[in-house]
């Protein structure tokens, strides 16, 4: 369906995966340590929130703001496994996403029905409302409440064989190196679904719905497969980010943990592009965790002006005409001596 | 039935101040198409403004009241002005600059005001109502809620300014062709959903504890309001506020005040799935 690319195009297109992945893979070897080890490993898992909200929302344009209840499900499915059920975590991840994917069809459903903003402030509603159910009588007193729910995190049982010294520094590698894997592969995922056959149509639903029914496209199936394709990235990162930080508190279904952060990324990223929102992922991370250094408590104050300016200077998103730029410079790099 | 009675007393008490909250939002939604997630921390700016003019100058409270109520407008045209205007073609952008005020806002009253919850001085004494004393705080609150809703349906109904809101809310491109300036529409409802805002934070700072976060609750509880009664219906947005305000007062005297933050909205959510448009709303 899309132009034939350039071989130059294509060779950019599998190299700059090819070596996103290879440095998320080597910085540990660089001497990656520590505080930022721990930062990397939850900008890794945020990864999947910004991809699983790109490329259903960035492309369908439905805009699903319910990506904390669907990641909080999984979350407290796998806690609630483990605390009750003694289920080990590593076995519990998968009943964990199965059960975050059959309820994230809660906020799916209406979506057939409802469209634009109606939508999104109804997805919306579900995680402030699973929240509240969460922290208030009687619910607290099994889900833990504000407090939170505790129980060894993943790998631990392992972990406490080794030296004591030995502890926390297997542990911060290990877990990077899992939630490392799962971006690259989500990356690699989203970036052949978005740039298929499948991702056109989705873009086509996104632009107008009725006439992508008229050319021929499923609308109903594509729009379950990429809502499917969301839902599992955001499972998956809830769950492995319970797995890995306990105790469980509500803070994982509020708006401003688990939304603000990819919402941000995909905007200024540029919607439905994959490339950008996966770029701005990492990019603000860096930005916000500088800003500490650099004007202390006022970080969240400097952080938001600066979103807003992305924001306004270019709606498309940044960081994706940012990268176009680049990518045609350097295609033209190599294609110039041979004309 | 001593119970049912507090439910219907306070159910009503809370609705009309939902329902003044709620028009202001829903004014917003209907001229912008877009959601103003900093509406919520305008209530809070009108009730901290308010605080600190009468307990750092000194001023009597209705006239620290009207300043901050002024001020609040002010600030709800500049917000506006700075993050709605220049992204309007961008509704997911604006979704992201509102809400960027917004935790501006909070930081700022978190480092200036800190984390302390605050309260404005009550109105003394108390009127029986139905039997059960309700503070004078209250019938100021009610009486001044539904004065504005009223001052607001004979605004947009009798008015020239009034009618052009009207109009571009319905369309923004025929209002156009009417020789309606949508922008300058759009200063005068963000100018007047602040002065909204802030009059519902004044009145109610005395009676709510108000916390830099405290812009929230009651930003979700008008999302949902609105949603409910259909956007740009200001009956439906009335009948709406009374359900909320008498679910939420029959959950806290039965089921506690923890899940009455919850039931209404899950409720909300069970209506719009059997009717997407809200109770008065209509398709497009």
């Amino acid at each position: 369906m899309f132009a034939r690319a350039s071989i130059a195009k294509k060779v950019l297109r599998l190299l700059h995966g090819l070596l996103a992945a290879l440095a998320l893979l080597l910085l540990p070897l660089l001497g990656l340590r520590g505080y930022w080890l721990d930062v990397l490993t939850r900008v890794n898992l945020f990864l999947l929130l910004t991809l699983s909200l790109d490329i259903y929302s960035g492309t369908t344009l439905y805009l699903n703001l319910g990506i904390p209840f669907i990641a909080g499900s999984a979350a407290y499915t796998l806690a609630l496994l483990n605390v009750y059920q003694k289920v080990p975590l590593e076995v519990a991840i998968a009943p964990a996403v199965g059960v975050a994917i059959l309820l994230s069809f809660l906020i799916f459903l209406p979506s057939l029905r409802v469209r634009g903003i109606y939508f999104s402030i109804m997805s919306l509603l579900l995680p402030i409302i699973a929240a509240g159910i969460v922290t208030s009588q009687p619910f607290s007193l099994y889900l833990g409440g504000e407090g939170g729910l505790s129980y060894p995190a993943l790998l631990y049982s392992y972990a406490r064989t080794l030296p004591a010294r030995e502890r926390l520094p297997f542990l911060q590698l290990s877990y990077y190196y899992i939630s490392a894997v799962a971006a690259v592969v989500a990356y690699a995922l989203t970036y052949k679904l978005a740039y298929s056959d499948l991702g056109f149509a989705m873009r086509a639903i996104g632009q107008d719905e009725v006439l992508a029914e008229g050319t021929g496209i499923d609308t109903f199936r594509v729009k379950v497969v990429s809502f499917l394709v969301s839902s599992a990235l955001a499972s998956v990162a809830g769950a492995l980010y319970a797995a890995m930080r306990p105790p469980l508190t509500v803070d994982i279904l509020i708006p401003a943990n688990t939304l603000v952060p990819p919402l941000t990324a995909v905007v200024v990223g540029g919607m439905g592009s994959i490339v950008g929102p996966a770029i701005a992922n990492y990019l603000l991370m860096l930005i916000y965790e500088l800003l500490w250094d650099v004007v202390g408590r006022w970080r969240t104050v400097i952080y938001m002006v600066i979103l807003i300016a992305m924001v306004i200077a270019k709606p498309q998103g940044v960081i994706f005409s940012l990268y176009l730029k680049a990518r045609s410079y350097v295609t033209n790099k190599i294609r110039a001596p041979r004309t | 039935m001593e119970e049912l009675k507090y439910i219907l007393v306070f159910g009503l008490l809370h609705s009309s101040t939902y329902l003044a909250f709620s028009l202001g939002f829903s004014l917003i939604l209907g001229v912008a198409k877009i959601p103003n997630l900093a509406y919520g921390v305008l209530y809070v700016l009108s009730g901290y403004v308010a605080y600190e003019l009468m307990m750092s100058v000194g001023l009597p409270f209705y006239v620290a009241a009207c300043l901050a109520v002024a001020l609040t407008g002010v600030a709800s045209l500049l917000v506006g002005e700075a993050t709605i205007r220049p992204a309007l073609k961008n509704p997911v952008g604006v979704f992201i600059t509102t809400m960027s005020v917004a935790y501006i806002l909070e930081e700022y009253f978190k480092m200036s005001m800190g984390l302390k919850p605050v309260t404005l001085p009550l109105l003394p004494g108390t009127v029986s109502v139905a039997g059960i004393p309700v503070s004078n705080q209250w019938i100021l609150v009610v009486s001044v809620s539904l004065a504005m809703t009223l001052a607001l349906v004979l605004f947009l109904r009798r008015t020239d300014t009034g009618m052009a809101i009207r109009a571009v809310a319905e369309s923004w491109e025929e209002s156009l062709r009417l020789s309606i300036n949508p922008l300058r529409v759009l200063r005068v409802t963000l100018l007047l959903t602040g002065l909204y805002a802030g009059m519902t934070g004044v009145l109610l700072a005395p009676l709510k504890a108000l916390t830099p976060s405290a812009g929230w609750a009651p930003l979700f509880a008008a999302f949902a309001i609105v949603i409910l009664g259909g956007v740009g219906s200001i009956v439906g947005t009335a009948i709406a506020s009374v359900i909320y305000g008498l679910v939420e007062q029959a959950v806290t005297f039965t089921l506690g005040s923890g899940l009455a933050r919850v039931v209404p909205l899950l409720l909300i959510v069970v209506v719009l799935l059997l009717r997407p448009h809200g109770i008065m709303g209509r398709g497009e």
